[in-house]
């Protein structure tokens, strides 16, 4: 019998889904390998027992625990798809203010009194999670891999060493030659690179290696001209997550 | 026992090697070179550098209008042509059994526009790769490819002149020399050769133009000979510089993946979307990754960016050196050309040079074969045959028991001579025991008190003494062999309670022949020592058992576990000596031989004590059995 | 009867409906957000003007172009700069391919599976084969655009303040030209198919909101119209505009002078029918839309109609772009620092960014007003008007038929930073 599989969301652009949607090529070859039992985003159906649930999003309310335990419940595997259920991603940028604040500051005094959210955090926070596709958006190669060692039940494994190396076997100029500060020397690998190949810089939203040499790595930045402030704010983007998993 | 073949079965880099006959030359001009190009487009892959946006890159050139024969250094290496970043092994199949379809032949493919750092570098590679089981992979790759050399001007960044990379003779199959009106072709092979007739048929060659080899300037430099790398390495291994340029590394691999000789892998499995097969594929490695040194438990030998960095360097500088008498480095200067964090290796091997340097280490060229001058102060005949003399060096030197001195006689000539006397860093004089043998030592014979003799050295690695503390001691001397323990045993005798029981077994053709013999007596009298002598001619005066000194194995009280045993003699006493050792129960790595016999230059170069894969007088002459089992014109001649 | 449908499927985002009526008359009708909020504004304030349309891309995966490409154009007239006519094209050929992009995966992924009676395209894979293919490739095209101008889908990174961060290869647009001059004739297939479809006869004519196009059907400009006579400069959009709380509901809603209105594929084309491109008009006359149309399940054949108009204008644009030669440029510095407000007409309507900015190039300020906020209470309003018609076809049809409305607006719930969640214990 296929795998059955479920796609399910939190608070998120939904653009990792889009990901999924958007590998045309494999999409056919997908569908014989597995039943997609429950993806809301494109089907009305609805699963039980599921073997693996991809969830992408962050968890910030009471209601959404519940849910993400729920799902939990029924999957055998649970994957984190993409950096705001891998690390809380962007939606973490806030997080060092009180959440009353940003209410009022969105939706003004009345919102406050019935508005319920909580600080933005990752599936890890409330729940085991058995493999991750970090990323934002993921790499839709990069979910392919996880996906295929799942179905054939290997640990997926993730990439140990810094955008950095994937940039340089791309022979791609370094950032800082043009004084463009750039997280590929602290970033998990896996995206082959990519905003660098397309003229931008590294912004870290895959998070960090498991080791980052973040010592030797602020040196640099200092060394480029970046104040402690700076810095900080180069790492908030993406990578302040790291405390919201706590 | 494990065994080693003697000599480790060795393939042939694929390309013929050999020089096309005389080596021919010829003249080409740019247009020329547009022809062979787009000639060769049809039966090759032809890669060169070209320039997009400004920045030079190797690859597929399909309009030759785009090849680029002069660039700057600043591109990544042709490494990836011929050990490519992603190499399939094999394919397999899923399902029931495992199918396996071989990978297909390499695709035929002309690199236009190898540095001569590079070409180094595919030596380098062919060592590594080509070395025990060649590594196929490889070498259908090398095979197909035509490597055509260009000239370079370094950039601020190269090193190539300290490390004679900057020109090269051999290793390639063309080399494209500028000259004024256009280009010449120096042939390498017979396929260089081929090529040039097949695709060029009008071209007549030229005579040999001797054309001066170009003086290259490099602004980095390594500032002492690279022979010297490898010794100065062994010496630093807990040098701060490690820990500080550690501190700096930021872990990126670039420094690995952009060098042209780094080859560490890794091996992955990648599968087919429809999971009914996949590939099992190569990709480059790093030794300053995380995940390179951490083995089956999870536990990481190499865990940070110090010994992560210091294994680089000596990987580059000294193991390989050791082994393939190449540095594993070009001096082309990528490494350092693209580190963020600016760790550059000039600059690492220069101050440690600086601190490592002695007056052995020397600039001039020759010098370090000059003796300097030592007065004879003392001589005194310790048997028919050899003679103990004192000599006042210099300075004062400390050295390792089982260190050995270059001794000349100028007009006769020079030879390795152990030093008898215990090291002591405070005083100038030595001793020696000299045989009288060949025209060298009885020369020295002949010398009286106040002669002056040329000496060099210390050289060599003598016994690790620290390492025998605590430990009983197992003295076993045969004939002159007794010379170098006596620096041992005097060694350890002067700081006695350091170590357990020590016990010495002396075998010697008779009574007269024993070396030492006040010292002997003294210390079979004393409380120190346990001593046992055998002769082949039994002496009731001393007690001396009669027959070889196996015999003193019989009933031998002592414990192997907490032992170390030091033995120094001829080779025959190795084989009938050994065999009993391990039969009592000693490890190969607590048995230490003296290889001292084979030495000559004292410099590792001479190639005279080469024996097998190791060069006695720069890693010995003392070796634990282990490092030497498998040498088997050591043991077994 | 009480109808709760958790979770509404097929659209972007989370939203519960809820309707309780009482012999014919319908009591209760909410169209509940659940989804979570994000905060979108106070994320963007203090930002360096760099960093903020790499974040406002990540309010939604679905139209982070759209995003991408206004508060790029916000944040370059708040520091007074101009980008060239190369940029200028090339962003709107990543207009066009998000355009595309979105609609394609609505029509077909999203909206068709109800006129099959399947809960999604999945089961079709199998049955209509040819089908899903066709959609896919379409979508790909869709997808490569992005890919090859935006460099990749989802939150493009080759768009940057003053230009681009690297030009697409000529080659590659060659090839994108060559697939979209083929496409042309295979969309009759999806002509016929949607125009087949048996949409379901309901009327309810509301003000259509959109820009209004010069000479060119609209995707950037500055003159806002509605069919309800609203005419005013994108500057003045709060003056007509208002977003407000209600109490039964979990969303900031909006209103146009006071009444619900729409945004959207409909309301662009009900505006700018004039302007529509040759091969589209014909294509939205044989659809059976006019500039009067008023059934809002006919949004689906406006989309499609956008896609025809999408596909054509994407071949004229890089016919203009390869004509004149791309030109390296590099991103041009800002010149002074302000506030300014920027407007494109994204795949589901009108898409507002407005900032300010300090001396620094920092934001003090952000505010973002999203298509599907605007067109919520015009959703609202027609399922009030709808249910009625549906209640005695029982709850299983209504439910469908509701859903299916819904869906025509394609809400983007996820894309709705405003939006708030209550408890509704």
């Amino acid at each position: 019998m296929k795998p059955r599989v479920g796609f399910f969301d939190f608070a998120s652009c939904e653009g990792c889904q889009l990901t999924v949607l958007n590998l045309e090529n494999e999409l056919l070859d997908l569908v014989e390998l597995m039943e997609i039992v429950e993806f809301r985003e494109i089907s009305s159906a609805h699963g039980e027992e599921l073997d693996i649930a991809f969830v992408e999003g962050s968890i910030c309310r009471p209601e959404d625990v519940k849910r993400l335990r729920a799902i939990r419940a029924r999957s055998r595997q649970l994957i984190a798809l993409g950096a705001c259920a891998d690390t809380a991603g962007i939606n973490a940028l806030t997080s060092d203010r009180p959440v009353a604040e940003l209410v009022r500051e969105v939706y003004g005094d009345k919102g406050e009194a019935f508005l319920v959210a909580g600080r933005p955090r990752p599936l890890e926070a409330f729940v085991p999670v058995d493999g991750r596709v970090p990323g934002c958006p993921i790499d839709g190669g990069e979910f392919l891999t996880v996906l295929q060692a799942l179905l054939i039940g290997r640990t997926p494994e993730l990439p140990t060493f810094a955008v950095c190396a994937e940039c340089k076997l791309r022979e791609l100029p370094c950032t800082f030659e043009r004084d463009v500060i750039c997280l590929g020397p602290i970033t998990r690998a896996g995206c082959n690179a990519h905003c660098i190949a397309e003229g931008d810089r590294c912004r870290g939203c895959r998070g960090m290696v498991d080791a980052p040499r973040s010592g030797p790595y602020y040196r640099i930045l200092e060394e480029y001209g970046l104040s402690e402030e700076q810095i900080r704010d180069e790492l908030r983007l993406y990578n302040l997550g790291g405390e919201a998993k706590k | 026992m494990e065994t080693r073949a003697a000599t480790p079965l060795r393939s042939r880099p694929g390309p013929a090697e050999t020089p096309a006959g005389t080596l021919a030359w010829y003249r080409l001009s740019r247009s020329d070179i547009d022809r062979l190009v787009r000639s060769l487009n049809s039966a090759y892959e032809v890669v060169g550098a070209r320039c997009r946006n400004g920045r030079y890159t190797l690859d597929r050139i399909t309009d030759p209008a785009e090849l680029a024969l002069e660039f700057p250094p600043r591109v990544h290496s042709p490494k990836k042509f011929l050990f490519p970043n992603w190499e399939k092994l094999f394919r397999f199949r899923l399902g029931g059994k495992i199918m396996l379809e071989a990978e297909k032949a390499a695709m035929p493919r002309v690199i236009f526009g190898m540095h001569p750092c590079d070409l180094h570098a595919v030596r380098i590679l062919d060592d590594c790769l080509f070395e025990g089981e060649a590594d196929s992979a490889y070498r259908a790759k090398r095979q197909a490819t035509v490597l055509i050399g260009v000239d370079c001007e370094p950039d601020d960044y190269c090193f190539c002149t300290s490390l004679g990379t900057d020109r090269i003779d051999s290793g390639f199959d063309l080399f494209l020399h500028r000259v004024d009106d256009g280009y010449l072709a120096r042939v390498g092979t017979l396929r260089g050769q081929q090529l040039l007739r097949r695709h060029l048929p009008e071209l007549q060659p030229v005579d040999d133009p001797h054309l001066a080899p170009a003086s290259k300037a490099c602004r980095r430099s390594i500032r002492f000979p690279v022979e010297s790398l490898a010794p100065v390495l062994g010496e630093v291994y807990d040098h701060p510089v490690w820990k500080k340029i550690g501190d700096r590394c930021i872990g990126c691999g670039s420094c690995n993946l952009l060098c042209p000789t780094c080859y560490c892998f890794n091996v992955q499995d990648r599968l087919d979307l429809n999971l009914k097969g996949g590939e099992r594929v190569r990709t480059w490695d790093s030794c300053q990754f995380d995940q390179f040194t951490r083995v089956s438990g999870g536990s990481d030998f190499r865990p940070d960016q110090t010994d992560r960095q210091r294994h680089r360097f000596f990987r580059k500088y000294k193991y390989l050196w050791e082994k393939h008498q190449r540095t594993a480095c070009v001096g082309c200067g990528r490494c350092s050309r693209e580190c963020l964090a600016g760790i550059d290796n000039t600059d690492v091997l220069n101050s440690l040079f600086t601190e490592q340097a002695t007056a052995e280490l020397t600039p001039a060229p020759g010098v370090e074969y000059q003796p300097q001058m030592a007065e004879l102060v003392h001589v005194e005949e310790l048997t028919e045959r050899e003679k103990l003399f004192r000599l006042r060096l210099p300075k004062a030197v400390d050295f390792r028991p089982g260190a050995f001195l270059q001794v000349s006689v100028f007009g006769v000539g020079e030879a390795p001579l152990t030093i008898a006397s215990a090291p002591d860093p405070e005083n100038r004089e030595i001793e020696l025991v000299v045989r009288a043998k060949g025209n060298l030592t009885r020369a020295l014979h002949r010398l009286s008190v106040g002669a002056a003799i040329g000496v060099r050295g210390p050289f060599g690695n003598g016994f690790p003494v620290d390492e025998f503390v605590g430990r009983d001691v197992l003295l076993v001397a045969g004939g002159i062999g007794l010379v170098t323990l006596r620096s041992l045993l005097l060694t350890i005798l002067a700081r006695r309670q350091d170590f357990g029981r020590v016990m010495l077994l002396y075998g010697s053709r008779s009574v007269d022949a024993f070396l030492f013999r006040d010292d002997l007596k003294r210390w079979h009298l004393g409380e120190e020592l346990d001593c046992r002598f055998a002769v082949q001619e039994f002496n009731a005066r001393w007690g001396v058992t009669g027959g070889d000194i196996t015999h003193l194995f019989r009933d031998l009280d002592i414990v192997p576990a907490r032992a170390v045993a030091a033995v120094s003699g001829p080779a025959v006493m190795y084989r009938n000596v050994n065999p009993l050792l391990f039969g009592l129960g000693f490890s190969p790595d607590s048995v230490y031989l003296n290889l001292e016999r084979h030495m000559k230059c004292g410099l590792g170069k001479c190639g005279r004590c080469q024996i097998n894969d190791i060069t006695v007088c720069q890693c010995g002459p003392i070796f634990p059995y282990s490092r030497i089992r498998h040498l088997r014109e050591a043991i077994e001649r | 009867m009480k109808i709760a449908v958790n979770h509404l499927a097929r659209i972007e985002g989370h939203a519960n409906l809820v309707i309780d009526s009482v012999r014919g008359t319908v009591r209760e009708l909410r169209l509940e957000i659940v989804e979570a909020p994000r905060f979108f504004e106070p994320m963007l304030t203090g930002r360096h003007y760099s960093d903020v349309a790499h974040i406002a891309a990540r309010i939604c995966g679905i139209c982070s172009n759209s995003h991408t490409l206004v508060s790029l154009q916000a944040t370059e007239q708040a520091l007074g700069i101009e980008v060239s006519e190369q940029t200028q094209s090339l962003r709107r050929l990543l207009a066009f391919g998000e355009i595309l992009q979105s609609h394609l995966v609505q029509l077909f992924f999203m909206a068709l599976p109800d006129y099959y009676g399947e809960a999604s395209i999945l089961p079709l894979v199998h049955t209509e084969r040819a089908l899903v293919q066709h959609a896919l490739e379409l979508k790909k095209l869709a997808n490569d655009i992005l890919r090859v101008v935006g460099g990749r889908p989802v939150h493009p990174v080759t768009p940057v303040v003053g230009g681009f961060a690297r030009l697409p290869e000529a080659a590659d647009l060659q090839e994108l030209r060559r697939r979209l001059v083929r496409v042309l004739p295979d969309l009759e297939a999806s002509v016929e198919i949607f125009g087949s479809l048996d949409y379901p006869d309901f009327e309810r004519d509301t003000d259509c909101f959109s820009l209004r196009g010069g000479d060119d059907y609209p995707l950037f400009g500055r003159q806002l119209v509605s069919s309800g006579g609203v005419d005013c400069a994108v500057e003045d959009y709060r003056d007509v505009l208002e977003e407000y709380l209600v109490p039964w509901s979990t969303a900031k809603f909006a209103r146009l002078q006071g009444r619900c209105f729409m945004v959207g594929p409909l309301a662009r084309l009900r505006n700018n029918f004039d302007l529509l491109s040759p091969m589209a008009r014909q294509v939205a006359e044989a659809l059976g839309l006019t500039p009067d149309t008023a059934n809002p399940y006919r949004i689906l054949a406006a989309r499609l109609v956008e896609v025809v108009h999408g596909v054509e204008r994407a071949i004229h644009l890089i016919d203009e772009l390869l004509l004149a030669g791309l030109q390296a440029e590099e991103p041009l510095p800002p010149q002074r620092h302000g506030r300014a407000v920027a407007v494109i007409e994204a795949p589901r309507g009108l898409l507002f960014h407005s900032y300010s900015y300090d001396a620094q190039g920092r934001i003090e300020q952000a505010d973002c007003l999203i298509p599907t906020a605007q067109n919520l209470a015009n959703i609202e309003a027609d399922l009030r008007a709808r249910v009625p018609e549906l209640l005695e076809t029982g709850r299983e049809e209504l439910t469908r038929q509701c859903e299916q409305l819904i869906r025509a607006y394609d809400p983007c719930i996820s894309c709705s930073t405003h939006l708030l969640t209550i408890d509704f214990a």
